[in-house]
């Protein structure tokens, strides 16, 4: 998986405008499922485990979406990885 | 069977243009195309079966996710039937499926994933700011985009903004993910 690493910590002691350059959306809820693929019709022998993750997120307006996606193992422990990076600069700021 | 067809100088072109069009889905790779790219002096009408042989044989083994012992097996049934494939064929499927079977399986795995997949991640941490014409202080937030998608479809970015509390109840239920993996991992 690509993924890139951004990080800007700032600081300023001028108002900071609520706009931001791309809508962002709150956390309402996490759910998770560990699946195992075992068979389809074009591998009779797939027998690989997936993360699969449903998001329920709010926009400013408060309006509830829906959103879910797949990853693979080692996708996953990238996502975990990464999140645990964020835990660790975020408790220092 | 034509001679060129027993050879095995061409399979191996052969088998890459299977690959590129029964797994990875690369479009315009015809049967003329193969036969006049690869074996040009046999005919339509004997290329025809022989095509339909290697497709079978590379199909079956895809499908079975076949392991080395198994992939012998079978190669060595297939030259002692009737109509089957020469040991020198054997020897050129097997190498092709030796270094082809981990991007032909990541193709299958794909093809088979109809939900979106996470493309890419990234992030920022903001930190504490302060206004001077508000007393409130901005706790740290992380700004966090992903980057999903369906197979073949345009990606969507979604963008999540996390306080220390949010993303610490996150790592809590992504340790929760990490020790069902490691039960399922586990040897029986």
């Amino acid at each position: 998986m690509v993924g890139s690493l951004n990080r800007v910590m700032e600081e300023s002691g001028e108002p900071q405008l609520d706009a931001k350059s791309k809508v962002t959306n709150q956390l309402i809820d996490f759910q998770w499922k560990l699946g195992m693929a075992v068979s389809s019709d074009s591998c009779r022998s797939l027998k690989y485990p997936y993360v699969a993750v449903m998001l329920k997120v709010a926009d400013h307006s408060g309006q509830v979406k829906n959103k879910s996606f797949e990853m693979t193992i080692p996708q996953f422990q990238n996502f975990y990885r990464q999140f645990k990076e964020i835990a660790a600069i975020i408790e220092t700021v | 069977m034509a001679a060129e067809l027993e050879g095995s100088k061409s399979l191996s072109g052969l088998l890459s243009g299977l690959a590129q069009d029964t797994f990875y889905g690369h479009p315009g790779i015809t049967e003329e195309l193969l036969r006049s790219q690869l074996y040009p002096e046999v005919s339509p009408e004997e290329f025809r079966p022989f095509l339909a042989k290697m497709k079978g044989i590379l199909k079956s083994i895809a499908s079975a996710d076949m392991d080395f012992n198994q992939l012998e097996a079978f190669l060595t049934a297939q030259t002692k039937k009737q109509g089957g494939i020469t040991p020198e064929q054997a020897a050129v499927i097997s190498r092709f499926w030796k270094s082809h079977k981990t991007k032909i399986r990541e193709s299958l795995m794909n093809q088979s994933r109809w939900d979106s997949g996470l493309r890419g991640l990234s992030w920022r941490v903001d930190g504490k700011s302060q206004s001077r014409h508000s007393p409130q202080i901005h706790t740290p937030v992380a700004i966090m985009e992903l980057e999903i998608g369906k197979s073949g479809q345009e990606s969507e970015f979604l963008c999540l903004e996390f306080d220390e509390l949010k993303v610490n109840q996150v790592l809590k239920k992504l340790s929760e993910v990490e020790e069902s993996i490691s039960t399922l991992m586990q040897p029986a």
